[in-house]
């Protein structure tokens, strides 16, 4: 035991002992903040058998140091300034890069003022196993802390304290290594200060401590070859001065300061908002903001002044009279820029042609617009917070010098984001050659005034492009899907009996059987989608003595095994559900919770958490009761199976009852939900048949087929839903996590309004969702049956996304699920996969009095925190896992172009642009796009364009808004790209191929 | 305060009427007892000092005992009870433990009186400092000047005033940065299409006619938050008190307890010297149940001027003292380790 000793210090050290400073709050009042300081002596310098620090402190370092750089024989350790975890994080995280860290706490401190994610990469950085990383608490250590001198900026302040520590570190490493008798004098080990601040480095020099920049430095390692391409633009700076800098024209205009900035959003003058890129077409973008109904919108390079997609941003909005509408044509950054060269992309007269064209493109439309359209119109003005990450690319062949394909010289190439939403990044790298035609990570360091494009820097490469294994990563990567394998301090959370656990024998001593009911000989039966291997509902049906029925829901008792504040909880709500892919499931909860404990699998025992109704004949519930319960489920069907089951008139017994008994219980409920004005919305959903589990091979694409079974339990699912919101929600007002659908804002249906009545003459009544509903029902084509569903699918993208909340945090007239028409909700019956059931479970345990409910649950700020990150992962998994469909839907169009020649679909329109038209195939639930290389005649009032037939002589075709015509569908590959991209011409009313 | 009998009151008045007069603790009549005075005592206040006046140097007991704190906050001006330019608000509190046979009321009241004096004196606009101000008609600094009376044992309200002198010469106001956003016309005209310069002339013509483009100052920021700031500007017009007691034909200083009981007249004289200046009157009261004239007020006024630099200058020195000790000599303590 250590022994712990306070020093009372008197007040006169009250400079040394205490740090002082001044918070100004968010309602602009200025705190004074003191902080206490103990400087101690035995913190330990964590090397190797130093004799002069105790010898019970844990070590991290070797004694010896590094020996392989070349600048450093006699060994060394790095000690980093805090620069260099601003610009170089990627280099340090890299594999290759290996040397002992020693990381101060000031540096870890101003990484924290300066950046929380990287601070969060560092905080990583330092509890990984591989790497040799020290933090070394500088601040606390007599010797090396340090007091502010006056007048003394904060920067020169904690550079001095840098300085100090790496001076202590030398001295100390001497007294460690005392020469030994008999033996040659080995100089000892040197800690090296790393940084790329020029005065400090030369501060450094006159003190005497060894110091080198990050690039020099690098140079120096064995491995440096594949290390420089990691650094950062940000770094490199000083060692490229050959381009005259101050030559360069600025394209964009300076930021203002940040300040100015919060001053001016303050005021009202300013407004801030999420950058969003128009996929369609990358000179222009919105920012959604408070002030006003519409986003404004930001046209042209100058004005979205190097915003890129997600950035929160600052825009000036101009006056009323130079507000413009948005474009109605696709301009394709690729085809646009094909010939800038990423080398002499700075150079004058480049710079004007592409301007030319640019603006060209640009002012073809805005000239002739409609008044009515117009939104407000304005320009980036500063930037809040980045939100940089690193992007999946691919490098873009055609801008590789072509005189040096084959070498490793540096050369700047351009790589094409995978996303439509951002701008191409121009980086520098040795191994451009080697990179093409794969698929890249790449992050974005800076963007400055005079450079039309980002600059990055390669992280690492995927693999192959159109390879699976790529792609499935590069998808996990680019929707930010957390997919590392469960480290062991989660797994450990796991009950120790592994895949042998089983429920106990009944018995009242035994903690699992503490108020739990025995459901055991119940008939419950699981249906869930075919493959399914993470069971957590189950349910039953039987007729009572007195005439009503009970049923029940039963789900995977997931809080059973995964507690509040362990490892496995905070993984799990960081990870924030489940990701299905076409073949592969990122899972939220470790494998054997998810497929086996927790699984309600047939014919063992689980434990569960029920919800129990009793009903009427006419589904009326009488009363509800919420209960622990382990359950021995009867048998797990698919969909189909138990479909059969019920139809079959041969078969009677208990089971087969039961699901006839479910189902009429579900008609009803259906009904009833219908009544009170439940949305009937349809979404594409095709289903990817794979050949083999183990080849994978897409081999077809089909539509799902819906059974009367999926709507059984899905409208037991909501009842079970419905009823522990309504129960959560009565026994914690301020915390429940609830899920709602606000309604959608009218003017989000204007546009389908306009086009519905225009086209097909019919009317859109959105004045509540049961009016919708009804208005959509009439939505009909007796030619065309398919054209209700387009409708549905159309009117689903005008609506607002459901999310979760805390019931404390929003007034409760807004709690209300809009598509369910139902007051209230939330998610119980999925804990497997998603965290907010597995609060949800929390709460409900505690309302029935089971647990005492954990203290993190009734912060109103940490559930909400929490309901954040739920919201965005669950966007994020949703589309990841419709961009898996995507891709395999284009290997799956590839495999029958290949077999069949030619592959014709039918599609809607859905879109019209003046050089295209935007489709939707449904059969494939594929949208796209179909470019003419020249302009139609285009009635943007109507929605409706004009092509010349392709028979001569004939009269123009007009094609509308929900034509139906027929695509032909290709898929090719990109050249610049490498990327494998769907191509769709028209075959019917006219072969586009002409135009 | 404290209650004398006649008797008590007759001897006192005699001993310091006599030839050469007599004080119980032996000191002549413009002499102070000891006072002792420390700085920078809460470090969570922007400014702070304790004051003691005769404080038993074995024991530490005994003697007059004033701790005074100034602590800023940020108000809005126009919309709440800020006023442009900032100001100063000051209380006295008492401790029940410095008067213990006084009733809560009577406690009440004579932190009130208290109060009153210290507050019309320092409140006052002309020596408001001028650095309270962060943003011109917006936003000010409100400076909150509490003092508390731990003991009283005589000369109260010279002690209040010192203490109060050395917490605002103590005080350190953050620096601020005003920070504003203004649309540039001129600047945006480059940034839009050139398609649209019938527009943007007539957006010229404008602005250049416009003379109605104020400067609009939002919000201030703190450019340097490890930094205390800056001292209150013209922290040497803080005046100090000096308390003349009265009994007929002579007058003394520094009275204990029963001396005051056995005066009946006070004179308070609120005097600040500024080096360049002569010697500026601040105000004065007068205490007590006994009569005065103006003739007698006047050459009181000048003796105390004298007495007044006296105090005055003790002060400074100490206040200087206490501003190398805290700051300097600690830094050289602590490499010096």
């Amino acid at each position: 035991m250590p022994e712990i000793t306070i020093l009372k210090r008197p007040r006169e050290e009250a400079v040394i002992t205490q740090r002082m400073f001044f918070k100004k709050t968010a309602r602009g009042k200025v705190i004074k903040v003191l902080r206490e300081r103990y400087l101690r002596d035995d913190i330990s310098c964590g090397v190797d058998g130093c004799r002069v620090c105790d010898a019970s402190a844990q070590t991290v370092l070797s004694r010896s140091g590094d020996t392989t750089h070349k600048n450093f024989p006699t060994g060394h350790y790095i000690l980093p300034d805090t620069n260099v975890f601003l610009a170089q994080m990627d280099l340090i995280e890299s594999n290759y890069f290996t040397p002992p860290i020693i990381i101060l706490q000031t540096v870890m401190e101003e990484v924290r003022h300066r950046s929380l994610p990287l601070y969060s990469r560092l905080k990583a950085l330092t509890t990984t196993d591989e790497l040799k990383v020290w933090v070394f608490y500088n601040e606390f250590r007599s010797e090396t802390a340090i007091v502010r001198e006056n007048d003394e900026t904060p920067n020169d302040r904690n550079d001095r304290g840098i300085r100090k520590a790496a001076e202590w570190y030398n001295a100390h490493l001497k007294l460690a290594h005392p020469p030994i008798r008999g033996q040659p004098n080995l100089a000892p080990p040197k800690v090296v200060l790393i940084t790329d601040d020029f005065a400090n480095r030369q501060k450094a020099d006159k003190e005497k401590i060894p110091c080198i920049s990050v690039r020099n430095y690098v140079d120096g390692m064995k491995n440096s070859d594949q290390l420089l391409d990691l650094l950062s633009a940000t770094g490199s700076d000083e060692v490229e001065p050959t381009r005259a800098v101050a030559g360069r024209t600025a394209l964009y205009a300076d930021y203002l300061p940040m300040s100015t900035l919060l001053a001016g959003v303050k005021a009202g003058q300013l407004h801030q908002g999420h950058f969003n890129a128009n996929q369609y077409n990358y000179l222009e973008g919105t920012v959604p903001v408070p002030a006003f109904t519409k986003p404004v919108l930001l046209v042209g390079r100058e004005n979205m002044n190097r915003a890129v997609q997600g950035d929160v941003v600052v825009v000036e909005v101009f006056d009323e009279r130079e507000w413009k509408a948005p474009t109605d044509e696709v301009i394709d950054q690729e085809a646009t820029l094909k010939n800038d060269d990423a080398e002499d992309s700075e150079e004058e007269g480049d710079d004007l042609m592409v301007h030319e064209h640019e603006s060209k493109a640009l002012r073809a439309e805005h000239t002739k617009k409609a008044p009515t359209e117009k939104q407000p119109t304005g320009r980036v003005v500063g930037i809040i917070k980045r939100n940089w990450r690193a992007y999946v690319c691919h490098i873009d062949s055609t801008s590789l010098t072509s005189s040096n394909a084959t070498s490793l010289g540096l050369q700047t190439v351009f790589a094409t984001p995978v996303s439509r939403l951002l701008p191409r990044i121009r980086l520098r790298t040795r191994q451009a050659p080697s990179l093409v035609g794969n698929k890249i990570l790449v992050t974005i360091d800076r963007w400055e005034i005079t450079s039309r494009y980002p600059e990055g820097h390669f992280v690492r490469t995927l693999g192959k492009a159109e390879s699976k294994e790529a792609e499935q990563e590069s998808l996990l990567l680019e929707f930010e899907v957390p997919y590392r394998p469960f480290g062991k301090a989660i797994l450990d959370c796991l009950p120790p009996e592994g895949e042998q656990w089983v429920v106990p024998p009944k018995s009242a001593a035994i903690p699992e059987w503490r108020d739990r009911t025995d459901l055991r000989d119940l008939i419950i039966c699981s249906i869930d989608p075919p493959g399914c291997q993470d069971i957590d509902d189950a349910l039953h049906a039987r007729r009572l003595t007195n005439g009503n029925i009970e049923a029940g829901v039963h789900i995977a008792d997931v809080s059973h095994f995964v507690h509040p504040e362990t490892a496995m909880d905070s993984e799990a709500a960081a990870r924030g559900s489940t990701v299905y892919l076409v073949d592969k499931r990122i899972d939220m909860l470790p494998a054997l919770l998810g497929t086996n404990l927790c699984s309600l699998r047939p014919h063992v025992e689980r434990l569960a958490f029920s919800v129990i109704w009793e009903m009427t004949v006419d589904a009326e519930i009488v009363d509800v009761r919420f209960t622990k319960s382990v359950i021995a489920s009867k048998a797990a069907f698919e969909y189909g199976e138990a479909q059969l089951r019920k139809d079959d008139p041969n078969l009677n017994d208990k089971l087969t009852q039961s699901i006839r008994l479910l189902n009429s219980l579900a008609q009803k409920l259906k009904a009833k939900r219908m009544a009170a004005g439940a949305l009937n919305l349809a979404s594409p959903e095709v289903k990817i048949h794979l050949d083999s589990s183990e080849s994978s091979d897409p081999v077809d694409v089909e539509q799902k087929a819906l059974h009367e079974t999926n709507s059984l339990v899905e409208e037991f699912m909501l009842l079970a839903n419905t009823s522990v919101a309504e129960k959560t929600q009565g026994s914690f007002p301020q915390t429940s996590v609830l899920r709602r659908h606000l309604p959608p804002p009218p003017t989000n249906f204007e546009k389908l309004q306009d086009i519905l009545q225009k086209r097909k003459g019919l009317k859109l009544d959105v004045s509540s969702s049961g009016a919708l509903a009804d208005s959509l029902d009439k939505c009909l084509d007796p030619k065309e049956p398919a054209f209700n569903t387009l409708v549905r699918i159309m009117a689903t993208r005008c609506m607002l996304s459901a999310e979760y909340f805390s019931s404390g945090s929003v007034s409760r007239d807004t709690f209300g699920h809009y598509g369910l028409a139902s007051p209230i909700y939330t998610h119980f019956t999925s804990p497997i996969r998603r965290y907010a059931d597995v609060l949800v479970h929390r709460q409900l345990a505690a309302a029935i009095g089971y647990t005492p409910l954990h203290p993190s649950l009734h912060s109103k700020m940490h559930v909400e925190r929490i309901m954040e990150v739920v919201n965005r992962r669950h966007r994020m998994a949703q589309m990841a896992g419709r961009a898996s469909v995507e891709f395999y839907v284009g290997l799956a169009l590839k495999g029958r172009n290949e077999r069949e020649k030619e592959v014709t679909e039918d599609a809607f329109v859905i879109r019209t642009f003046r050089n295209g038209l935007g489709v939707f195939v449904s059969k494939l639930g594929l949208e796209g796009l179909v470019m003419f290389k020249r302009d139609t005649q285009f009635d943007a009032e109507n929605y409706t364009i004009s092509v010349p037939s392709s028979d001569i002589g004939q009269p123009d075709v007009t094609i509308s808004v929900f034509d139906k015509v027929t695509v032909r569908i290709e898929v090719e590959k990109d050249k610049n790209t490498q990327r494998g991209r769907v191509k769709m011409t028209l075959v019917s009313p006219v072969d586009s191929r002409a135009l | 305060m404290a209650s004398i009998s006649k008797a008590e009151k007759a001897y006192v008045q005699s001993s310091l009427l006599s030839n050469p007069p007599l004080r119980a603790d032996g000191r002549g009549l413009i002499d102070f007892r000891t006072i002792a005075l420390e700085s920078g005592i809460a470090p969570i206040a922007n400014g702070s000092a304790r004051v003691s006046i005769g404080t038993n140097a074995q024991d530490g007991g005994g003697g007059t005992e004033v701790v005074a704190a100034a602590k800023l906050e940020v108000e809005s001006v126009g919309d709440g009870e800020g006023v442009d330019g900032g100001r100063v608000v000051c209380s006295v509190s008492c401790s029940p433990t410095a008067y213990p046979l006084l009733s809560p009321n009577a406690l009440d009241d004579l932190q009130h009186d208290m109060t009153s004096v210290l507050n019309a004196t320092l409140s006052h606009p002309t020596i408001r400092p001028k650095n309270l101000c962060i943003l011109p008609g917006r936003k000010s600094w409100l400076l909150n000047l509490d003092v508390i009376v731990f003991s009283d044992a005589g000369n109260i309200f010279d002690a209040i005033f010192m203490a109060a002198r050395a917490a605002l010469w103590d005080t350190k106001v953050p620096r601020t940065k005003s920070v504003q956003y203004r649309a540039k016309k001129s600047d945006r005209s480059d940034a839009t299409q050139a398609m649209d310069m019938d527009v943007d002339e007539t957006a010229h013509v404008g602005s250049a006619l416009d003379t109605r483009q104020t400067i609009e100052v939002a919000d201030f920021e703190l450019p340097d938050y490890w930094d205390e700031g800056e001292p209150l500007n013209g922290r040497q017009a803080w005046p100090v008190c000096l308390t003349l007691n009265l009994l007929p034909a002579l007058h003394f200083l520094d009275a204990t307890l029963q001396e005051e009981a056995s005066v009946p007249l006070k004179l308070l004289v609120f005097y600040s010297f500024l080096s360049d200046a002569t010697p500026l009157l601040r105000g004065m009261r007068l205490l007590g149940t006994g009569v005065s004239d103006l003739v007698q007020v006047n050459s009181l006024l000048k003796d105390g001027e004298k007495y007044a630099r006296n105090v005055w200058l003790a002060l400074e020195g100490k206040l200087k003292d206490e501003d190398l000790r805290r700051n300097q000599k600690a830094r050289e303590r602590f490499l010096n380790r």
